[in-house]
C-alpha cells in the first residue's frame, strides 16, 4: 500500500485525463438515444452522469469507451480526437455493472490482463498486480476465481483490473447497483477516496441521485439524450435548472409566480400577492414573465412572527426521525418543509410564514 | 426463487425424495431393460464360443488380426475427422447465430436440423446423386476443364455425409455455451487493450469449451457407431467397425464374434471420451466446468 500511496500524488500531478465531448450523438434502432451532448472535465475530476434508465447515460459512456461509435460530434482526451479510435487503442479503465470479470481466470490473471496486452514484462506485471490488489484490499485473494468472490470483492477486483493500466479515464457503469444497501454506501465512499488519492479522471454512470450527490465533483443530469444541467452537487440540489432536474432529485416545492425584478441577494417574484426571492437558473427572466420557483423542503423555515414570505395554515406535521415534515397550505399551493428534529413544531391550524434564503432556491421561466 | 433453489440443492424430505424417484423411474426402467440388460448379455456372449463355452478366442482373434486392428483405427480416424469437420464448420456458424435476432436464429436452427428430419437412407442416396460421376459437383469440376476425382465410395464421401448429419449435434451445444458467456466480457477485454482476435482466443474460445466438449463427444460417439451413411456412401471399400458387427451377426451368423467387435468399439470409444474430457477439464479451469 505504501508504495502506491507515495506514488499517487506524482501521478495526479501529471494533470492528464481532460475529456471533452462536443455535440456527440448516437442513434440506436432508429431512435436518437443521445442528441448533442457537450461536456468537458477537469483533469482528476469525478464527474457523474445521472439520469433515469433510457436517458442515454450508458450510451454516452460506451461512446467514450469506444464500445459504440458516435454518429456525430467529437470526443477528445487531452486534445486528442479519439472519436474513431477502436476501444483497444484508447486508454480507458472501465468497471461494468456486471463487473465482467473473466470467469476462467484467477483474480490475479484478471488484473494482469490489461498489462499483458500492453506487453509489460512478467516481473513488473506481478509487482503491479500485487500492489493494486493491496490497494483495493484484495491481497490474499489473488489465486481465487471470480466465482468464489463476494459481490463486493468482485467489484474491487474489477476496479483493480481497470486501474492497474493507469488509464486516462476511469469509467464506472452503475458499479454499485448490484450490491446491498450497506455495502453500496461503504464501497462508494472507498471508491471516491481512492479516486481522490490516485487522481484519475472518473466518469460515473448512475441512476441513484444520493450516490451522485455523495461522490461527485460535478453532476451532469441527463434525460431524453441531453444534459439538463451540469454543476456541482450543491447547486444541482439547491438550484435545479429545469423542471426535470428539480423533480428527479429528491423532493421539491415547485411554486408558480411572476417575475418582479432583481434584488440584492437574488431575484424577486410575486407569488399569490407576496414577494419572495430565489436565484435564477441561467439568464434572469424579464419582469412580468411567468416563472416557477424550486424550493427544497430542507431550506424552508417556518416562523410565526409575521416575517416576509409565503403565508399559510399548517395542514399536518409528522415526526420522521431525522426530520419533522410539515405541510403548509398557502394560496400558491401546499408547501412542504423538512424541519430539524429540535425545531419548534407548529400546531396544525396555526398561521405561519414559509421563508428561505434566496441563494438556497432557484427559479426558471415556465 | 431462493426456496426453490434450496429444495433443488438437496434438503428434500422423504416424500419429496420418493416423488423425485417416481419421476425418474420410467427413464431408469427403459435404460435398465433396453440398454443395460442387453449390454450385459452382449458382454457375456462375447466371452462364449458358438456352443456356449467360456472363451477368450473372440478377443484374441480381433486383437491378433492386423486387418481388424486397421478397421478399428480407421473407424476412430473417420470419427475424429468428422468431429474436427463439424467443429471447423460449426463454430463460425454458432458464432454467427449468437449475434442474430431470435427470428433469424430459429430459421437457421431449423435449417441446421433439417438433415435429421429426413430418413438417413434417403439423405445418403441424395449424396450419391450429388457426388456421383453425373452429379453437379463433378459437372462444376469438369466445367473448369479438370478431371473430377473419385468422390464416392471412399473416406471423403463418408466424411462429407457424416459432417452434414452431425453438424446440428455440434452447433446446438456450442450455441448454448456461447449464449451463457456474459456479453460484457469481450467489451471488457477490448477496453483493456485486446484486439478482436485476442478476445476470441483468450475469452470466447476458452469459455465455449464446455459446448465444444459436449458437441465433440456426441459427434464422435455417434459417428463411430454409425452404419447407414458409411455403408451407402463408403461402400465395401471403407471398412468401419459397425459394418463388421453387422456382417458377423447377419451374414456369418457368428454372434459371439459380433458381440466382441461391438464391445471393443464401446470400450475404446468410452475410454477415448473419458481421456478427452479429462484433458479439457484440466485445461479449461475449474470454474468453467464447476
Amino acid at each position: 500500500m505504501s508504495t502506491s500511496v507515495t506514488e499517487a500524488p506524482a501521478r495526479s500531478d501529471v494533470r492528464r485525463g481532460r475529456l471533452r465531448l462536443d455535440g456527440v450523438r448516437k442513434v440506436l434502432g432508429g431512435k436518437e438515444v443521445v442528441s448533442s451532448v457537450d461536456l468537458e472535465t477537469e483533469p482528476g475530476e469525478f464527474l457523474t452522469l445521472l439520469g433515469p434508465s433510457g436517458c442515454g447515460k450508458t450510451t454516452t459512456l460506451n461512446m467514450v469507451a469506444g464500445h459504440l461509435t458516435a454518429d456525430g460530434g467529437v470526443i477528445e482526451v487531452d486534445g486528442r480526437d479519439i472519436t474513431a479510435v477502436p476501444p483497444h487503442r484508447r486508454s480507458m479503465g472501465m468497471v461494468f455493472q456486471s463487473y465482467a470479470l473473466f470467469p476462467h481466470m484467477t483474480v490475479a490473471e484478471n488484473v494482469a490482463f490489461g498489462l499483458r496486452m500492453r506487453k509489460v514484462p512478467a516481473a513488473d506485471r506481478r509487482r503491479q498486480v500485487a500492489e493494486m490488489l493491496e490497494l483495493v484490499g484484495l491481497d490474499g485473494m489473488a489465486d481465487r476465481h471470480p466465482g468464489r468472490l463476494s459481490g463486493g470483492q468482485q467489484q474491487r477486483a474489477a476496479l483493480a483490473r481497470a486501474l492497474v493500466v493507469q488509464p486516462d479515464l476511469l469509467l464506472l457503469d452503475e458499479p454499485f447497483s448490484n450490491l446491498d444497501a450497506q455495502l453500496r454506501v461503504r464501497l462508494r465512499e472507498e471508491v471516491a477516496a481512492l479516486q481522490r488519492r490516485i487522481g484519475t479522471t472518473t466518469i460515473l454512470v448512475t441512476h441513484d441521485q444520493e450516490e451522485a450527490l455523495a461522490v461527485s465533483d460535478r453532476i451532469a443530469v441527463m434525460a431524453d439524450g441531453v444534459i439538463h444541467q451540469l454543476d456541482r452537487p450543491r447547486e444541482i440540489y439547491l438550484r435545479p435548472g429545469t423542471d426535470f432536474v428539480a423533480r428527479f432529485i429528491g423532493e421539491v416545492n415547485a411554486i408558480e409566480g411572476t417575475a418582479a425584478g432583481p434584488v440584492a441577494d437574488g431575484y424577486a417574484c410575486t407569488v399569490a400577492g407576496e414577494t419572495v426571492a430565489a436565484t435564477p437558473a441561467g439568464d434572469p427572466p424579464a419582469a412580468g414573465e411567468a416563472v416557477r420557483l424550486y424550493v427544497r423542503p430542507e431550506v424552508v423555515r417556518i416562523s410565526t412572527d409575521g416575517a416576509q414570505g409565503l403565508r399559510g395554515t399548517v395542514r399536518e406535521t409528522r415526526f420522521l426521525g431525522s426530520r419533522i415534515r410539515c405541510v403548509v397550505a398557502t394560496p400558491a399551493g401546499e408547501v412542504t418543509a423538512a424541519l430539524p428534529f429540535d425545531a419548534r413544531v407548529p400546531a396544525v391550524g396555526e398561521e405561519v410564514t414559509c421563508a428561505w434564503r434566496p441563494s438556497d432556491a432557484s427559479l426558471a421561466a415556465r | 426463487m431462493a426456496a426453490v433453489g434450496r429444495v433443488a440443492g438437496g434438503s428434500l424430505n422423504r416424500s419429496g425424495r420418493r416423488t423425485g424417484l417416481l419421476l425418474a423411474l420410467p427413464a431408469i426402467l427403459i435404460f435398465a431393460l433396453l440398454f443395460v440388460a442387453p449390454l450385459c448379455t452382449l458382454v457375456a456372449n462375447s466371452f462364449r464360443t458358438q456352443t456356449g463355452a467360456f472363451t477368450l478366442d473372440n478377443y484374441q482373434r480381433f486383437l491378433g488380426d492386423p486387418f481388424y486392428r486397421d478397421v478399428l483405427w480407421n473407424t476412430l480416424k473417420v470419427a475424429a475427422l468428422t468431429t474436427i469437420g463439424c467443429l471447423v464448420v460449426g463454430y463460425p456458424f454458432a458464432l454467427y447465430l449468437r449475434g442474430r435476432s431470435p427470428r433469424v436464429r430459429n430459421w437457421l436452427a431449423l435449417l441446421l436440423l433439417s438433415p435429421l428430419l429426413i430418413s438417413m437412407v434417403i439423405r445418403a442416396y441424395g449424396w450419391l446423386v450429388v457426388l456421383g460421376p453425373q452429379g453437379p459437383v463433378a459437372a462444376v469440376i469438369e466445367w473448369f476443364g479438370l478431371t473430377p476425382p473419385q468422390l464416392l465410395y471412399n473416406d471423403t464421401a463418408v466424411l462429407i455425409g457424416m459432417v452434414h448429419v452431425m453438424l446440428a449435434y455440434m452447433v446446438l451445444p456450442l450455441m448454448g455455451s456461447l449464449d451463457r458467456i456474459d456479453r460484457t466480457l469481450v467489451p471488457a477485454a477490448r477496453g483493456l487493450g485486446a484486439s478482436g482476435w485476442t478476445c476470441f482466443w483468450r475469452i470466447t474460445l476458452p469459455l465455449s469449451a464446455p459446448g465444444m466438449l459436449a458437441g465433440a463427444m456426441i459427434v464422435f460417439s455417434l459417428t463411430a457407431s454409425s452404419f447407414v451413411t458409411p455403408a451407402i456412401l463408403g461402400g465395401p471399400k471403407v471398412k468401419l467397425m459397425p459394418y463388421f458387427v453387422y456382417t458377423q451377426a447377419t451374414v456369418t451368423l457368428d454372434w459371439p464374434y459380433a458381440a466382441a467387435i461391438g464391445f471393443v468399439l464401446v470400450v475404446v470409444t468410452t475410454g477415448l471420451l473419458l481421456a478427452y474430457s479429462r484433458l479439457l477439464r484440466r485445461g479449461g479451469g475449474e470454474v468453467v466446468f464447476g
